[in-house]
This record gives structure tokens, C-alpha cells and sequence, in this order.
């Protein structure tokens, strides 16, 4: 027991960028997904509104797109906004997070599938280590 | 409310009072007597939360992710709550009440939530419970307050709760003093003049008084064109100042001479300081002004819930924790929304909505015994500056320097723009919103 605990602290460590003096350690994926759910949904799951659903889409369009709101090359009305607020590292862990949620409104999709979703996320984005 | 006490409860609790609260199975089968509270919080930690409303709701649901089997409990006087946000729509009449109204049944069947309609009298924060006005008592592990705001009438000489409930609406709690509004504002005379009097910072919904001067205006144009608005403000800058008068003068003629608003700025005489309900008057630091119509949304503090128990300091605010929402003068007690004091983060729904989602997963790492992760928040608000024609604002933040502040260069409100279709546009956004933003919290 101690010796897994240790050798996950070892790992934590190891996932860790350097970071300058009163930086933050980054948002986990989930976290940082979970702010995106009033306009698109519980978990990215709102298929019926204006603003796009995020569950599902691929890491590479989500990416791309919140890129370009960022650099100002895709006209938008708030997402620009949004988008500055993060980095391409915090860009990235929420694309990963977001291709692994259920493809459907959020209302018909149960807890268990919704943990199912999350644990697969979280596993994508540790590349297998918990 | 007022028969709130900040009551210490001596009696011990007993089996009987434990089987209660969590079941004759839970208590059997836990075996939490004599073990230590570590060990209890490890199997089956109860958070009990104050209030369920868009914080309170909110943070059950996300909880509910973050920890699968923690015992929640939501604690809320009302069996239906109906959301404050929006409710400047029914003033206009483009929604109902009803269309606002909603119940925590979902909340309690989707994600296992054990909800109780009674209302809070007492806690004890050392015995860690909390007790109602049914006589029920609920102990926690960690408690979570979302209490809403509160009124001080007592800055307005002649304006009481009383008034309010009566001919002089505040209507800042959405309920039967909004439906009261719009029937006052759809009987005013042909030429009338109605005020409303905005409130000093910090208040809930920063940019809601303005949006209701626009739909005031709005109405005025169609219904009552000769009538005119007089905003009284005892500040200088509001939110969204410069989008909301480029909206009024494209669509109020503001500044003109046929203007159908006249904003008062506070260094203009526009803090009011008195209502004369006999000569339907109000008094400012600069002037009289009679008016057909008087809408007072008064200065405001913490919920009374926060108050009675002590979560509030000498702002009338709740200090917190801002990695956490954990109250800064009680320990595992957390205090969500409006009465939070969370620097750059606006009192709204969508603030109240984030920080629930970052409680919750503070709370579900704290229990793991792990230290909570980094903190991330967002607000974004659409406002109607009418039925077609919307301004935002938004920021992503994070705790910088022991403040909660913008990340990055996410802040910023609507650009003044030539293209027509934007105000549009940000108007279809903030319907699809409110939609969304309901579900995210209730379903």
C-alpha cells in the first residue's frame, strides 16, 4: 500500500510542467469542462440549442476551433472571449475530456453511463495511470 | 426566517436521532459508533446543503459526480423555487412565472439526493448539525450554504419589506411581486413617468436593473410612447454601461430630446434616499422626483440565513476560501452564490453555478483525503437590451495573488459593432441559454 501510494506520488510529480512562482498547477480536464455545461449542457450534451454540442466531438475539431477563437481568426460572438482565458495544455485536456462523453442529450443518458464516460476520460488523459 | 437562532444544541444525539437522519440501515450497517469521524467520513461522509436554489442544486448534482456514494441532503423551505434569472422577461411579458418554476425532483431522483422541505432555525458548528423548524436535526460532515441575498430597506427612509410586498414592488426576488410590476407598469397613464432606482454595489445580477430599464423602455415605444424612464443610480459606472446606451440610443433615442430614458448618475444626484409613498415621491442626494410608477431594488447583503449563523463579516458579505468556497470563519462550512464574497466574479446564477461545481469537487477530494485541485470559474451573462438585441459579458478566472480574478484576456464585455446581426444574435444566444442554464442546474 505504502509503496503504491509512493510510487503515484512519484508519478504526480513527473505529470507536473514546471511551473513559475505563483502559477497555478492546471484545472483537470473535467473540471475545466464542467464550466462549459451552461450554455452547452450537462457533460457537453445538449443537442437542441443554438450553442454546438461538445460531447463527442473529436479532440482535433475542438481544438482547432477554440484555437481560432483565441488568435481571433474565427468571428464569433463570446467564444472569443472564452477561449483567451485558456491555454493550449487546458485547450487540450478539455478536447480530450469531451470526445469521450456520450453522443446524446443529456436528459436520456443515465449516471452509470455518465461515470462510465468520465473514467474513460480520465484514463485517456493518464495515459492509462490512475 | 426571523425565527432563526444561532442556538448551541446541548443535547447528545442520540441512536434514535442518528437512525433518523440516515436510516436504520446506514447506522447498523456503518458501525459509526465509536469509530473515529475520519473513519466515518471515509464510508459515508453526509454533506448536508442549505438552500436549493441554482447553488444548492447545482452542487448536489456535481457532487453526485464527483463521489458516488457520499449521502447528500438539500434542506429548502419552498417545495418550488422559481429563478430570479429571467424573470425581467415576465415584467415584459415574455415568459410566465411558471416557465420559471421548478422543483428539486429530478435532483433527488437522478442523483440520489435526499431532499426536505423545512426550513432552517439553528446549527451547531461544533456538534456539526443542524436543526429545522419541523424539529428535525441532521448531523454533517460538511455543510454548504447557498442562502441568496437580503435586503437593507433601512438605507431608504419611508421603504420597508411591508411596502414591497404591497404597492412598491421591488421584484427582485422573482415571485408575485414581479407579477405585481407588470401589472403596474401596463396601467400606467399615457405620458406617465415610472422610476426605477438602482441599488449600490455589490447587488445580485449586476446588469438586471438595466435590462429592466430597457424592457420598460421597450414597452413605452409600443404601448406608451409619450411615457418616459428615470434611472436613478448612486453610481457612476454599471455593468455593460457602454453596449446597454449604445442599445438605448439605437433603440430608445437615448440622449435625444424625445429620449424614453433618462439615466441619473450618482455624481448627478442620483442615489435615492427616501420614498414619499403618499406623494408617490423620491427623495436623492440632488433632487425630488415624482413619478406614476416607483421600483426600488434596494442595496443588498448576504441571505438572513448567512447572517444567523455568522457567516458574514463586516461587509455583509460571507468571506470564503477562494480555492474552495469554504467559509473563511467557519471550517467545513461552505457558502456558494450571491453571499459569497468572490472579488471579480459577479453575483449571478452562472457564478453561483460555478462555484457549486468547484465546491463540489473540493469537497469529494477533501474527503478522498486528497488536497482539492486548482480552482477554475467562469461567468458569462446575456442581457436583453430588448427582445431582440442582446449585450454579454464574460470571463474565465482563477485565484491569483488570494483573489479570485480573470484568466487570461477572457473578460470583456459586447464590442460596439456596425454588424446588425450581432445584438441579434447575442439576443437568440440568451434564449438558448436560460434553456440550457436551467437543465445544467435542475435536470
Amino acid at each position: 500500500m505504502k509503496t503504491r501510494l509512493l510510487i503515484s506520488a512519484f508519478a504526480f510529480t513527473l505529470a507536473q510542467p514546471v511551473l513559475a512562482e505563483g502559477q497555478n498547477p492546471m484545472a483537470t480536464g473535467s473540471a475545466m469542462a464542467w464550466q462549459c455545461a451552461p450554455c452547452h449542457g450537462t457533460n457537453g450534451q445538449e443537442f437542441l440549442e443554438a450553442m454546438p454540442p461538445l460531447a463527442g466531438m473529436s479532440v482535433e475539431q475542438f481544438t482547432k476551433a477554440m484555437l481560432a477563437y483565441r488568435e481571433g481568426t474565427r468571428p464569433s460572438v463570446i467564444m472569443d472571449r472564452v477561449a483567451r482565458g485558456f491555454t493550449d495544455a487546458e485547450i487540450d485536456a478539455m478536447a480530450v475530456w469531451f470526445e469521450k462523453q456520450p453522443l446524446k442529450q443529456w436528459e436520456n443518458t443515465s449516471l452509470t453511463e455518465a461515470n462510465a464516460a468520465h473514467q474513460s476520460a480520465q484514463t485517456q488523459a493518464t495515459g492509462g495511470q490512475k | 426566517m426571523s425565527q432563526l437562532e444561532n442556538k448551541t444544541f446541548d443535547q447528545k444525539i442520540t441512536r434514535r436521532d442518528l437512525i433518523k437522519i440516515f436510516g436504520a440501515t446506514a447506522v447498523a450497517a456503518s458501525g459509526i459508533f465509536g469509530a473515529s469521524s475520519q473513519a466515518f467520513a471515509k464510508s459515508a461522509a453526509h454533506i448536508v446543503v442549505l438552500g436549493g436554489g441554482v447553488g444548492g442544486a447545482t452542487f448536489a448534482k456535481y457532487l453526485r459526480f464527483a463521489d458516488p456514494d457520499v449521502k447528500i441532503t438539500i434542506i429548502e423551505q419552498d417545495a418550488e423555487y422559481i429563478t430570479c434569472l429571467r424573470s425581467n422577461d415576465v415584467i415584459a411579458g415574455m415568459h410566465t412565472l411558471d416557465e420559471l418554476t421548478f422543483n428539486l425532483d429530478t435532483i433527488k431522483n437522478k442523483y440520489n439526493v435526499n431532499v426536505v422541505i423545512d426550513k432552517v432555525v439553528g446549527a451547531d458548528f461544533d456538534k456539526k448539525t443542524v436543526s429545522t423548524a419541523k424539529g428535525e436535526r441532521f448531523s454533517y460532515d460538511k455543510l454548504v450554504v447557498s442562502p441568496g441575498i437580503d435586503f437593507k430597506f433601512e438605507d431608504y427612509e419611508g421603504y420597508d419589506a411591508e411596502l414591497a410586498e404591497g404597492e412598491f414592488p421591488h421584484a427582485y426576488k422573482a415571485g408575485p411581486q414581479t407579477l405585481k410590476l407588470r401589472e403596474q407598469l401596463l396601467a400606467m397613464p399615457q405620458g406617465g413617468t415610472a422610476i426605477i432606482a438602482t441599488p449600490q454595489n455589490p447587488f445580485r445580477c449586476p446588469p438586471g436593473p438595466y435590462e429592466r430599464a430597457s424592457f420598460f423602455a421597450e414597452y413605452f415605444k409600443k404601448h406608451n410612447p409619450t411615457a418616459k424612464l428615470l434611472v436613478l443610480d448612486p453610481k457612476d459606472r454599471f455593468t455593460k454601461d457602454v453596449p446597454f446606451k449604445k442599445a438605448w440610443e439605437r433603440l430608445y433615442g437615448y440622449k435625444s430630446d424625445n429620449s424614453l430614458i433618462e439615466w441619473v448618475s450618482g455624481s448627478e444626484g442620483g442615489r435615492v434616499v427616501r420614498l414619499d409613498t403618499a406623494n408617490m415621491m423620491v427623495e436623492t442626494d440632488g433632487d425630488d422626483f415624482k413619478a406614476d410608477l416607483i421600483n426600488i431594488i434596494p442595496n443588498q447583503r448576504a441571505g438572513v440565513l448567512a447572517q444567523k449563523l455568522g457567516l458574514t463579516n463586516a461587509s455583509g458579505w460571507c468571506p470564503i476560501e477562494r480555492n474552495t468556497m469554504e467559509s473563511s470563519l467557519h471550517k467545513e462550512v461552505y457558502v456558494l452564490g450571491d453571499s459569497s464574497i468572490a472579488d471579480a466574479m459577479p453575483k449571478s446564477g452562472f457564478s453561483a453555478n460555478s462555484q457549486a461545481k468547484v465546491c463540489a469537487q473540493a469537497i469529494a477530494d477533501t474527503l478522498k483525503g486528497e488536497h482539492p485541485g486548482t480552482a477554475i470559474y467562469s461567468n458569462v451573462c446575456y442581457s436583453l437590451a430588448g427582445e431582440n438585441y442582446g449585450v454579454s459579458i464574460a470571463a474565465v478566472y482563477e485565484v491569483r495573488d488570494g483573489l479570485i480574478q480573470p484568466k487570461g484576456e477572457s473578460a470583456g464585455v459586447s464590442e460596439i459593432t456596425d454588424k446588425k446581426a450581432q445584438p441579434i444574435l447575442e439576443a437568440v444566444y440568451q434564449k438558448n441559454w436560460q434553456r440550457e442554464f436551467v437543465k445544467d442546474v435542475f435536470s
